[in-house]
């Protein structure tokens, strides 16, 4: 009897507790089975798939004297010159993933979002959950870092010229928390709170580099700001659903190379 | 007299057909509760969250399904042990205004408080259209006028004292004249429609964590709907007394024109940055194209909705496979439910927040200074107002409560006989 009906009796009979036990215990045996040696390296680049748009400049309508200085543009979509999406991420959806020995310490190394220039360096972020995420500010203008978090408690401190604050994530998030500030509207970046570090973001060229995951079949999860969870792609000129954007491979011990990735344009057309 | 067929199949027929289950069966078992003359009331479920997750019927009929069994209808409130609520105020709170057996009146929320809040706590009641600020949904779980740090609950305390002052400067009346016992029980049936509230949204979030092999199907087990749903949601409620700002006391020496002078260098300059949302004036006119949380969202659910549309109709179907063409139907679906969604019962139309005007010495959270504090150190919840705590020491931000404090009766000058102190003399 599942628990819904058991409300719906108003008596909370022994034998679902019983089930529940069993389940859990059956979780525990399958869970033990990841007992993995070798690591791969997975990697690959996302490519815009149509005529990449130039993205359109943003005027500083707050603190003119100091924002109006730099150049600002609208970061959502960027696309390098030889059509590689930058600001995809990537990252393993498994929660208990065996992590190497190598990268249990970057759990706790800072994580640094910089307010620099009236916008976030660097626009998107891995963060673990334990890891502390420290917020600053090199501008000489005071900002606020709005974090809209769904299962974490959000946050939205105060951070002067000069000034950091830290923050630390308990609880992994479906889906990428927007940073903002307040002061300055137009200033937006994306925080992806994962619970180990296997996560990676594309870098300009759009291509990404995630180190070290245990060999063995995982399921791969790829979002991006505009295009939310990226649905569909087209790999070694193959056109591949991905639901959700979740995409399962089987990583093998050194290289898994897993190719030009492109992203039709209408993926970010939103 | 209306028959009991005519009211169910009245209500059905205002009802989305994919709720009809669900809502069947609410109207069945008020009937055989005894229903009297009123027409069942029923909860609305949260169609902006389940349009937003894409949910199929079959899914927003398990989640009102689950939401019947933890909680039961509007008239006959039931909340699971882990809650904490007592459900002999609910009792009291909930279902149509009558006089019960011992001559004692119920259904407090719906005399009071429903014609505004709604009676599912959405804030979409039949007058809220018409109030600005609106009035609260409380399905999300945000208050933002309270003695906790930011992001926890407010503690039982804070929302009697809203019931009792109101909310100066928004349409929310004092309800001090009610008796002690019908404020407690009120404030149970907030937290009880606040935590129902917040189960809707995450079991409707949920569907997207499902792995494959669940099918669309949540967990029927208690490990899911308790463990993994309810309790995140209820541990926030139960610390919320442990989560009380600590407030050091204002230095007893304190020498107040200084203390307001020094408010008045940190309220303009670049630590606290007041000036940046309140204005350079204080009258509210810094920043003025912000949203708060709940507005923010429609805000941004009716941007996709409006660019998918945009795009749809630059879609040309021609060329494409029965595969592809089925897709563009289902996105226009979806598209065209999401509008009905937003236009019809189920959202306000989006209006920015306003920064308040510090002139008008009227506060929404309350007027002590020490209601004044609390905000400054903690931010509002919901609002783009920032948290100083951690920035701002705390003699910092007791010096921007007396400038706060003072900015009704600032002058731009030195007091004399032509400025007298006592603002009825300068008339």
């Amino acid at each position: 009897m599942s628990y819904v009906n058991g409300l719906f009796a108003r008596r909370l009979s022994g034998a679902q507790c019983a089930g529940g036990m069993l389940l859990a215990v059956a979780a525990v045996v399958f869970a033990g089975d990841a007992s993995a040696e070798e690591w791969g390296t997975i990697k690959g680049r996302f490519k815009f798939g149509g005529t990449a748009p130039t993205a359109a400049e943003l005027k500083a309508d707050k603190d003119v004297e100091v924002c109006g200085k730099h150049k600002l543009v609208n970061e959502e979509l960027a696309v390098g010159a030889d059509g590689g999406v930058a600001n995809v991420v990537v990252f393993v959806r498994d929660k208990d993933v065996k992590v190497h020995p190598d990268l249990v310490a970057t759990k706790s190394e800072k994580a640094v979002v910089d307010n620099a220039s009236c916008r976030f360096e660097p626009h998107v972020l891995m963060v673990q959950t334990g890891q502390p995420l420290v917020l600053k500010n090199s501008d000489s203008v005071g900002h606020n870092s709005n974090i809209a978090t769904l299962k974490n408690p959000p946050s939205n401190s105060l951070i002067p010229s000069g000034g950091e604050t830290t923050v630390t994530f308990t609880s992994e998030e479906a889906i990428p928390a927007q940073l903002t500030c307040n002061i300055h509207p137009w200033m937006k970046a994306w925080l992806v709170v994962r619970p180990n570090p296997y996560g990676a973001v594309s870098k300009a060229d759009g291509t990404f580099e995630i180190k070290n995951v245990p060999a063995g079949d995982i399921e791969l999860q790829i979002w991006h700001e505009k295009a939310g969870y990226v649905g569909e792609m087209t790999i070694k000129g193959k056109a591949e659903k991905i639901a959700k954007g979740r995409k399962k491979i089987k990583v093998a011990g050194g290289d898994n190379d897993l190719g030009e990735m492109v992203l039709d344009a209408n993926l970010f057309k939103k | 007299m209306k028959s009991q067929s005519q009211i169910v199949s009245r209500t059905l027929v205002r009802l989305h057909s994919s709720w009809a289950v669900a809502a069947c069966g609410v109207t069945l078992l008020m009937c055989v509760s005894g229903c009297g003359s009123t027409p069942a009331a029923w909860f609305r479920p949260n169609m902006v969250e389940a349009t937003k997750q894409r949910l199929t019927p079959d899914q927003e009929r398990q989640v009102s399904t689950v939401m019947l069994a933890m909680f039961g209808t509007p008239d006959a409130p039931v909340a699971p042990p882990e809650t904490g609520l007592d459900e002999a105020k609910l009792q009291l709170a909930a279902g149509p205004v009558h006089s019960d057996i011992v001559g004692r009146k119920n259904g407090l929320y719906r005399e009071h408080c429903a014609h505004c809040h709604g009676v599912t706590g959405d804030g979409l009641g039949p007058t809220a259209a018409f109030l600005n600020p609106y009035p609260r949904d409380y399905r999300p779980g945000v208050f933002k006028f309270k003695s906790t740090e930011r992001s926890d609950k407010p503690t039982h305390e804070d929302l009697v004292r809203i019931l009792h002052n109101g909310i100066p400067g928004t349409s929310m009346p004092s309800f001090a004249l009610l008796s002690p016992p019908k404020v407690e029980a009120l404030v149970e049936y907030v937290k009880y429609l606040s935590i129902r509230g917040e189960t809707e949204i995450a079991l409707m979030r949920a569907f997207f964590e499902l792995d494959d092999e669940a099918q669309g199907k949540l967990p029927e087990t208690r490990e899911f709907l308790v463990d993994e749903v309810l309790t995140p949601v209820t541990e926030k409620w139960k610390s919320a007394a442990d989560a009380l700002i600590a407030v050091p006391e204002m230095a007893s020496d304190l020498d107040l024109a200084a203390s307001i002078a020094k408010g008045k260098e940190l309220f303009y300059g670049d630590k606290a940055n007041c000036v940046k949302c309140h204005g350079p004036t204080a009258l509210g006119d810094g920043q003025a194209n912000d949203y708060d949380d709940w507005n923010k969202a429609i805000v941004e659910v009716s941007k996709e909705v409006k660019s998918g549309l945009e795009r749809a109709g630059e879609t040309s179907t021609s060329g494409m496979d029965s595969e592809a063409l089925a897709e563009h139907r289902g996105q226009l679906a979806w598209l065209d439910k999401f509008g009905r969604v937003l236009d019809g019962g189920d959202a306000l139309r989006p209006r920015t927040i306003q920064p308040r005007n510090l002139r008008h010495g009227i506060y929404r959270g309350g007027r002590r200074p020490l209601d004044l504090y609390y905000r400054i150190h903690a931010g509002i919840n919901g609002a783009p107002m920032p948290a100083a705590k951690g920035t701002v020491p705390p003699e910092e931000i007791w010096h921007i409560v007396n400038y706060v404090k003072s900015l009704p009766y600032e002058l731009d000058g030195e007091l004399g006989a032509d400025r007298p102190m006592v603002a009825k003399d300068r008339f």
